[in-house]
């Protein structure tokens, strides 16, 4: 964090307040190249997009002047983006399902593997495998998975082994109803790598004092891992969670290679939506609205992160 | 307080843009008709974009069509070549056409002339001026539109404005079928529903499977929709529907959905029952048929399908047996129905220009010849709109279809590419397959549609 600090001027106390006085052509001449992509590649287009999203943004343009009727259309009037009801569907509520369902599994699944690891004498090797999928391209993941879905007995690897159990082919990625699922595990898969070991380094960092203290003291395993592991892991936990919480709010690769939001528009979620919507749609205003409600999505996630690393800061 | 901090600037910019924006809106780039509706813009007034200058000679045409289909027009375009002495270059974008056509539109390096896939995109390209009137290369369309089948110069036109021309066009009102396993279950093709209804019948009681359905594809229900709704209800009724004033709680489309699921594509008719359908995809489905070892006897709906049926994705031994063992019959009509046989569904593609210069207009005026239609037709893998192409220079195997289209009572295009972009038709038609309420799932759609009309 020190980096971050500019070194002249400094005034101390709350790391929220801008530096006081003196200006430093040094500072100006280190940060100018990245202020200035970061406002043409990051803030420029942010705005640009808040604005079309106002417009019908025909071709792109600002064609016309449409106030805040797409977003409202958006949440009242397009099933495909949010339909409430039971079960609720739409892109937004597949999002949902995927913040739930990818972001606690792969949680709960790395931080399981990171401990069960820990105990045994080939941990390098259960920790390569797990990890491995994290080396793999998310389009080659998509690809690999097609394949095992596959709905036939004879391509499907899935349907294969639910063949010899005498369970008809099944098309995991045909139905509406096992898609967003079928797609949920896929994405498990390819991340819970990363869970793991994140997880697995912070419990290494746990001084074995405070276990062994802890083992004197009668606390059973059990115990241990709820009392002791996960709260001085918690932070960690809270890294994971907050990248794993992001990566759910862009997903896009996997969507679009394996189902393409299909079938029908059951699994799309809204980073594709707002593809769809923007590009083969033509329907650019449309694209950009649903692209704020995305920056909406995450501000809140901003917010934290910016949190943390001032109590970081404070804390060093 | 931090939390507001972070958040007030951009609530202060969206107060600053929704004080300014409707300003910015009038200084900006002129719109045609701008509502959207293009109401008070017919007649021909169209604006005449400016001809780019730092063009060259020779003129860009992109498309999606690969393999034996870019062969085919590669043809074309070197017969226009020789004739004019125009360079014309041709680029394939085999996926995501229509997002590389709108980013290099966008980006301002469009292609001069591309093949429009679906009337949905001539009509949002067309409000955008991404395209360029007909009327802009002083084509007039009444000297052309004697060239083509009657009704197929309509389809590019937009707001009474002509922005392109109907390239080439396929029938959707196709069953395939192999002559030779008829003749072993003893049946024959079907001329009306019943009979059709009937011969499902037969083929199941003698231990066959009469229908393949690839339900996975949702564009393949569609095509099935289209051709029973037209038969049953009349080329007007059909024209309604696919326009902005149709109404998909009517009654029709629900009685259609039923007729079709309800009698001829029930589950025990459709290979692989309802779940094995919808998971099939669409040459998967060819496939059951034609395949080496089949497990279904018929295949509605796309002249296309026998093409795909006698090549390597599926059986390249029926190769030349067009007529024996692959041929296909005309989708039947419907007792009490108001459509008849002639009365047919296609597909086609739409090619416009896209840069307002002097060599778009030659080449756009080369293809509404007969000769430019004829070189095409020859390569096999498109039926011309143009009236004047003789059926006997198309390859055997498709002048049957070339034969249906230019003897057709009336042609309508395929109405889900007629709808605009965003409502998904064969969604609709996979969920009342796998047996949801149809009138709620009509009432839902007809909310999508509406809005995607007024949005367009």
């Amino acid at each position: 964090m020190a980096v971050a600090n500019p070194p002249a001027g400094t005034t101390g106390g709350s790391s929220g307040k801008a530096t006081g006085g003196g200006f430093s052509w040094a500072a100006l001449f280190f940060m100018g190249p990245a202020a200035l992509l970061l406002v043409v590649l990051l803030i420029f287009p942010t705005f640009y997009s808040l604005a079309l999203s106002f417009n019908r943004g025909r071709g792109g343009q600002f064609s016309e002047w449409v106030g805040f009727d797409n977003y409202v259309r958006l949440f009242t009037a397009d099933p495909n983006f949010l339909r409430l009801g039971f079960p609720p569907s739409g892109a937004l509520w597949n999002n949902v399902l995927w913040l739930i369902f990818y972001t606690s599994l792969c949680v709960l699944l790395g931080l399981i593997i990171a401990v069960m690891a820990t105990r045994v004498r080939y941990e390098a090797l259960i920790k390569a495998i797990v990890f491995l999928p994290m080396a793999i391209a998310a389009t080659a993941i998509a690809i690999i998975w097609r394949f095992v879905y596959f709905p036939s007995s004879e391509t499907g690897l899935l349907n294969a082994l639910l063949g010899i159990g005498g369970v008809g082919p099944v098309a995991f990625l045909g139905s509406p109803d096992t898609v967003n699922w079928a797609l949920i595990v896929v994405g498990v898969w390819g991340s819970v790598g990363f869970a793991t070991v994140i997880l697995s380094a912070a419990i290494k960092g746990i001084s074995s004092e405070v276990l062994e203290a802890a083992r004197v003291d009668g606390a059973n395993e059990t115990q241990i891992f709820w009392r002791i592991i996960v709260p001085m892991v918690s932070l960690p936990i809270s890294v994971v969670a907050v990248t794993l919480i992001v990566n759910v709010i862009k997903l896009f690769d996997l969507i679009y290679v394996m189902t393409n939001g299909g079938p029908g528009t059951s699994s799309r979620v809204i980073a594709f939506a707002m593809y769809q919507e923007a590009f083969p749609a033509g329907r650019f205003g449309y694209g950009a609205a649903i692209a704020v409600v995305m920056l909406l999505m995450l501000i809140p996630i901003i917010i934290f992160n910016v949190r943390r690393f001032r109590t970081e800061a404070v804390q060093q | 307080m931090r939390t507001f901090r972070l958040v007030a600037p951009f609530m202060a910019l969206l107060l600053v843009l929704a004080a300014c924006a409707p300003g910015d809106d009038n200084g900006g780039a002129a719109s045609p008709g701008d509502n959207g509706n293009g109401n008070g813009d017919n007649g021909g007034t169209a604006e005449c974009p400016e001809a780019p200058s730092d063009a060259g000679g020779g003129i860009v045409v992109t498309s999606l069509w690969g393999g034996a289909e870019e062969e085919a027009f590669r043809a074309v375009l070197e017969a226009f070549t020789e004739e004019t002495g125009i360079e014309a270059t041709y680029e394939a974008n085999r996926t995501d056409y229509a997002t590389v056509l709108r980013t290099r539109i966008q980006g301002g390096n469009p292609p001069d002339v591309a093949i429009i896939p679906g009337i949905g995109f001539l009509r949002s390209f067309a409000r955008d001026n991404s395209i360029v009137p007909l009327e802009c290369y002083g084509i007039d369309v009444a000297d052309i539109e004697g060239e083509y089948v009657p009704g197929m110069l309509n389809a590019g036109n937009v707001d009474g404005t002509q922005y392109g021309l109907m390239a080439k066009v396929n029938s959707k009102a196709t069953i395939w079928y192999d002559p030779e396993r008829f003749g072993e279950f003893g049946v024959e093709p079907a001329d009306t529903w019943d009979g059709l209804v009937s011969l499902s019948d037969e083929i199941r009681n003698a231990g066959g499977t009469p229908w393949s359905l690839a339900a996975a594809d949702g564009w393949t229900l569609t095509d099935w929709f289209e051709a029973t709704y037209l038969k049953m209800h009349g080329p007007d009724a059909y024209d309604t529907l696919f326009s902005a004033e149709g109404d998909w709680t009517d009654g029709t489309a629900q009685e259609t959905i039923e007729k079709m699921y309800g009698e001829l594509l029930t589950a025990e008719n459709v290979e692989g029952g309802t779940d094995g359908a919808l998971a099939t995809a669409f040459v998967d489905g060819i496939a059951k048929v034609f395949s080496t070892s089949p497990s279904a006897e018929m295949y509605c709906c796309g002249a296309f399908v026998g093409g795909i049926a006698a090549s390597g994705d599926v059986n390249p031994e029926l190769e030349g047996q067009f007529g024996t063992r692959y041929d296909w019959f005309p989708f039947p009509t419907i007792e009490g129905g108001a459509g008849e046989i002639g009365d047919i569904s296609y597909g086609g593609d739409v090619i416009a220009g896209l840069t307002n210069r002097e060599e778009v207009g030659e080449f756009l005026r080369f293809m509404a010849t007969v000769e430019a239609g004829t070189t095409w037709a020859e390569g096999g893998t498109i039926i011309s709109p143009l009236a004047g192409v003789d059926t006997s220079v198309y390859p055997e195997s498709v002048q049957p279809e070339a034969e249906q289209i230019a003897n057709a009572s009336s042609a309508h295009f395929d109405g889900s590419d007629l709808l605009p972009a965003g409502p998904d038709l064969g969604a609709v038609l996979q969920s009342a397959f796998r047996g949801d309420d149809v009138g709620a799932l009509l009432e839902e759609f007809q909310a999508q549609v509406s809005n995607a009309w007024e949005t367009e």
